[in-house]
């Protein structure tokens, strides 16, 4: 039994099944419970599993974030919203000290299995600070898992497996994907493994990585060079960034020949920057043109009145496949 | 003081010289200008002049050697201390004498810095190519590249891994030495069993003799030939001819059949605008040119080499005629300059003197066709089948090779047609004249 | 007239510096667990005197000591359930070896190792927290969830007065008051927060009025009156798992020596003369021999003995810290994650290859 869903709902329906099938699952976050999230991706579960599992808590990131770990502990497995990625900040150093190192610290006798989800990205016409793209913070740090969905059927599939993986997990929802597309997931539950990308075309003279909200934009620029140029692409979704899928990444590059990575973060220090730097490790003898990247830049995201010229577009990507090609 | 005259580069992005013949001796007093060295470089045979005047210390080369661009050829003693820096950009000989070339250039040798091959270098490659070379055995940094800036490209080490046995090479100190590559030691095992030195004479391939080799490879490697045949009956035109013949000579040129074949495919060519056309393989597109540069295969002691009627569409019968008059002079005087060599669009083989009925020519890479006219011979053809009457008349062999990425049989074979026609009715080709 | 802070929020105490019961701990504290306590501070004292000292002698890297402090990281941690959860930071090595935690892996801790990190079997002792007040929430937290649980588990946590600076604090504070957990702040308060006295870290006299804002309890205990830290935090405790919520304790206190062997408090304080006061006066150790002695329960002849088994035990840990086998180069990568990422396994492995290539130089020299 499938249905047509958008990523809300998909996102919705896998902790409802997880929240049903394991007592120690509990949501927290600001405005999650009556309110059902700002993006109301919780919406209705409160009124389902009561306050206690899915909790309204006070406006404190580090104490969210604090208090779930606390939660994990003891034996709990919490799923925290953090409103927006820009508010993550004062609850930063919980992840970075303890949530991704407690397990490391204790030798094992202690896990902090929780996932932190959080809307991400631009492209939704969000204020200051409601559109950041720091991924790679996270990334950096040893010990976390970090994941993007960006279709409904991933967020689903990928949710629950961050929710049953015995680590930590970024889970990073685009915010310009919670409703853009709706595709048939099925009403069961099922998992995506986390570390695997999806090849969603396959093409012989580029490979295209990217994830959330890019992949739409790297997809219709290959479609769009497939027409005028008759290139052809493999468009890669990594949804996984750690540990991202070395060996799908490898066998792309070193059959096209040349990469394009799409991010909607900042340039310098961007995953895009690793994923070169892994290509270069190695594939570097297989490739015939520099690794590309298409990328915001390195300055804040801008207000929303020029949040499309910051972003990556079908433009932007077309461009640097041309480039990369022709090179 | 002492003045070294060292090897500029004088073809377009060379990178070394076949020394073959010295015009001056030690001891000779040489004015301003004069041929020194005769110097056969990749596309021309030339004689470089000294800059300085002086007399002749030493001659650090010797015919047949192979040198590389910056290499000294010639050390003078010479009164002209000034001028020459500023202007010839010449040095004369320091201590560091290695370190100069870089660092003092006139125009000249400013040219050397933008041709990576020219100076102690790194070349450029994409590090897929690079994986090829190493593969290959190929060092990679013997390969001259073709593609974008320069660039060495996969098929250039091919071109490379399969066209050289032994090949004289500059090393990081400026000196020549010898790479060996596969075919070397596999011929080195040869020598020892047979001791053939007896019984084969071993000739370096170098000068013309190697860029044909290059060349040809390149265009086989690359390109996908189709070879169409047919017969253009030249009655009428051998009747022209003979007419026009006269008025020519009178002009002071010899008409041959030639710039009527030129004219005749310069007038198909802008009919059928991809035969006048090159593919640029790195960025998988076809070039079409806009003008008409008619190359015309020569045959010359050293080899085959291919002077270029620049815009032929637009000369008549005549100027063409002078030209190849002029240009099959100077390829045999190997006096053709490199611009004599470069740029063509399309070229014409024509063997017809030599004789043979057919030929599959070799295109002339990046060209994407080429034409060769063979013998005309009388034939005989039938009239009436019903009266089994014959006539007899001249008939001219055709074969169009064509590269079959981008034309089609169908295509190539209108093309001919078209050729055909117009050699068969003279006066059309008037028409468009 | 409006009662000030100091006093809605007095100094109790139980013991007087002289020694003498204050008020009656009968039901409470008998003498088998007076003598106990005197013999945990004793054993405890030895063991940070011997730990500054080795750190001086390059045995063991930076250390953090707690002299002067012994009462209310002893009593405190008496104060717990076998099945509690206790949170230390990185100066409660006093609370977690009297909840459990052995002297050896105290050691290993400050000597670098990782393995100090472990709490035995089946007891709840997270290793120290070293960045300030991070671990407040996380206190707050696992006794939430042992309220969600239905669980009667208390958890203990212990920061200084700088840590209540700290936004976690308040946060820990709040959620913990918002969903009644059942936790025990325990703030020690010893006047500095490095070189930063606490007039200076706030306006208020207290710390104990904090609770105020949260609508928990407060209260405010003489630190080195270990009898006064047991009884108000086994109260805590106890009020705690009966669902009471969450109480702040700030136990004023005193460290006689520096911040960490690599601070030097003869900057910011009279160090001299302030210790010496302090010692004669208010040593929390003193303090409770002078009880016992009183009781005829303690003599010369027994501390004698007590002082023996102290320098025996700590020689011992000593010993087996020392020569505790070696920390491999690969260790590093485990338990980064519950399985190994590609990322972590390659890593291990290039490693796992330079530690070989090492030892192989070696042991080429050594031939």
């Amino acid at each position: 039994m499938t249905a047509k869903m958008t990523m809300v709902q998909a996102l919705q329906q896998a902790m409802e099944l997880k929240l049903k099938e394991d007592d120690r699952v509990i949501l927290m976050g600001e405005d999650i419970g009556l309110n059902g999230g700002v993006f109301r991706v919780t919406d209705g579960l409160q009124a389902k599993f009561g306050e206690d599992r899915v909790i309204d808590t006070p406006l404190a990131e580090s104490g969210i974030v604090g208090t779930a770990v606390g939660m994990a502990l003891n034996g709990m497995i919490p799923v925290v919203e953090i409103q927006f990625l820009g508010f993550i900040y004062p609850g930063f150093e919980q992840v970075v000290s303890h949530v991704s190192r407690l397990r490391a610290r204790t030798q094992g006798r202690y896990q902090v299995p929780m996932v932190i989800r959080t809307p991400y990205g631009a492209g939704i016409r969000g204020p200051e600070l409601h559109s950041e793209s720091v991924e790679s913070f996270f990334v950096h740090v040893p010990g976390l898992k970090v994941v993007v969905p960006s279709t409904p059927y991933d967020a689903k599939g990928l949710l629950i497996a961050a929710i049953e993986d015995p680590d930590p997990v970024i889970f990073l929802e685009p915010t310009s994907m919670y409703r853009a597309l709706k595709e048939e997931v099925p009403e069961d539950k099922y998992t995506v493994p986390l570390g695997k990308a999806r090849v969603i075309e396959e093409g012989e003279d580029i490979s295209i990585f990217a994830w959330g909200a890019m992949v739409q934009v790297a997809l219709q620029a290959a479609r769009k060079m497939k027409e005028q140029r008759g290139w052809t692409a493999d468009v890669i979704d990594l949804r996984t960034l750690y540990p991202f899928d070395r060996d799908t990444i490898k066998a792309s590059v070193e059959k096209t020949g040349r990469a394009l990575i799409v991010h909607e973060a900042h340039r310098t220090g961007g995953m895009g920057a690793e994923l070169i730097s892994f290509i270069n490790d190695e594939s570097l003898f297989y490739l015939k043109a520099p690794v590309a990247r298409v990328t915001g830049y390195d300055v804040p995201v801008p207000f929303f009145s020029l949040e499309d010229d910051y972003l990556p577009t079908v433009e932007r990507v077309s461009r640097g496949i041309e480039q990369t090609i022709t090179y | 003081m002492a003045y070294t005259f060292k090897l500029p580069d004088v073809g377009e992005g060379m990178a070394e010289g076949e020394i073959v013949r010295l015009l001056v001796q030690p001891g000779d007093t040489v004015a301003k200008d004069q041929p020194v060295i005769e110097v056969q470089t990749d596309k021309v045979s030339v004689e470089l002049p000294s800059p300085v005047a002086g007399v002749v210390k030493d001659i650090p080369v010797q015919a047949g050697e192979v040198v590389p661009v910056g290499n000294p050829l010639l050390i003078l003693e010479t009164d002209e201390a000034d001028g020459m820096d500023e202007n010839g950009g010449h040095q004369t000989v320091t201590g560091d004498e290695k370190f100069e070339s870089k660092t003092d250039e006139d125009g000249q040798q400013l040219k050397n810095v933008d041709n990576p091959v020219s100076r102690p270098r790194r070349v450029i490659a994409a590090p897929a190519t690079r994986r090829l070379a190493r593969e290959l055995k190929v060092d990679i940094e013997q390969v001259q590249g073709t593609g974008p800036r320069g660039r060495v490209t996969d098929q250039d080490v091919r071109i490379f891994a399969s066209g050289n046995g032994k090949k004289n090479v500059r090393d990081g100190e400026g000196q020549v030495s010898v790479v060996s590559t596969p075919a070397e030691s596999a011929s080195a095992q040869y020598r020892e069993e047979y001791n053939p030195a007896e019984l084969e004479e071993r000739i370096d391939i170098r000068g013309i003799r190697k860029q044909i080799a290059e060349k040809m490879v390149r265009s086989k490697s690359t390109i996908p030939h189709v070879t169409h045949f047919d017969q253009v009956d030249v009655t009428e035109l051998i009747d022209v001819r003979k007419r026009l013949k006269d008025e020519a000579t009178a002009a002071g040129v010899k008409l041959t059949y030639l710039p009527f074949i030129v004219k005749a495919v310069t007038f198909a060519l802008r009919e059928f605008p991809v035969f006048n056309a090159m593919i640029d393989d790195d960025k998988q597109q076809i070039v079409i040119k806009k003008y008409i540069h008619i190359g015309i295969a020569t045959d010359t002691e050293d080899g085959l080499v291919v002077p270029v009627i620049r815009d032929a569409d637009r000369k008549s019968l005549l100027e063409i005629a002078r030209e190849i008059e002029s240009l099959s002079t100077r390829a045999r005087n190997k006096a053709l300059t490199p611009s004599d060599l470069s740029g063509g669009t399309f070229t014409i083989s024509n063997v017809g003197g030599v004789g043979g009925m057919f030929a599959t020519p070799v295109i002339n890479h990046p060209e994407v066709a080429i034409l060769a006219t063979h013998k005309i011979e009388a034939k005989p053809v039938v009239v009436d089948r019903e009266k089994k009457e014959f006539d007899i008349r001249d008939f001219m062999t055709i074969s169009l090779s064509f590269d079959h990425r981008i034309i089609d049989g169908v295509q190539a074979v209108k093309f001919s047609n078209r050729i055909r026609d117009l050699l068969q009715e003279p006066l059309t080709l008037m028409l468009r004249m | 007239m409006r009662k000030s802070m100091e006093e809605q929020f007095p100094v109790r105490q139980i013991l007087s510096p002289e020694g003498k019961l204050i008020e009656s701990v009968d039901g409470w504290i008998d003498d088998e667990l007076a003598l106990d306590m005197y013999e945990k501070m004793v054993i405890n004292r030895t063991f940070d005197r011997k730990s500054v000292t080795m750190q001086r002698q390059g045995r063991i890297g930076t250390y953090a000591p707690f002299e002067g402090q012994e009462a209310t990281q002893v009593g405190s941690a008496m104060a717990l359930d076998d099945q509690d959860w206790l949170f230390p930071t990185y100066r409660d090595h006093a609370a977690m070896m009297t909840f459990g935690q052995s002297i050896l892996r105290v050691l290993l801790y400050w000597k670098g190792r990782i393995e100090g990190c472990v709490p035995p079997e089946g007891k709840h002792i997270l290793p120290p927290y070293v960045p300030i007040a991070t671990q407040i929430p996380h206190a707050a937290g696992v006794a939430w969830s042992s309220k969600m649980k239905g669980e009667a588990v208390a958890s203990i946590v212990y920061f200084g007065d700088g840590a209540t600076s700290e936004g976690d604090f308040h946060e820990g504070l709040n959620f913990a008051s918002v969903y009644n957990a059942p936790v025990v702040f325990f703030c020690q308060n010893n006047g500095y927060a490095i070189s930063v006295p606490m007039s200076r870290q706030m306006k208020t006299k207290t710390i104990a009025q904090k609770a105020l804002a949260y609508d928990i309890e407060g209260i405010r205990i003489d630190g080195n009156d270990i009898f006064a830290v047991y009884l108000h935090t086994r109260q805590a405790v106890e009020k705690a798992k009966r669902g009471e919520g969450p109480t702040l304790i700030e136990a004023v206190t005193y460290r006689y020596g520096a911040h960490t062997t690599a601070d030097d408090p003869r900057k910011y304080r009279e160090q001299e003369k302030e210790e010496k006061i302090r010692r004669e006066k208010y040593d929390p150790v003193d303090r409770l021999r002078r009880y016992l002695e009183s009781k005829g329960l303690w003599d010369d002849e027994k501390e004698q003995a007590l002082v023996q088994k102290a320098e025996t035990i700590i020689n011992q840990a000593v010993k087996e810290m020392e020569s505790y086998p070696a920390p491999q180069p690969e260790d590093m990568f485990e338990h980064i994650f519950a399985e190994k990422t590609w990322n972590i396994k390659e890593q291990q492995q290039q490693v796992a290859e330079e530690s070989d290539r090492q030892r192989k130089s070696v042991q080429k020299e050594l031939a």
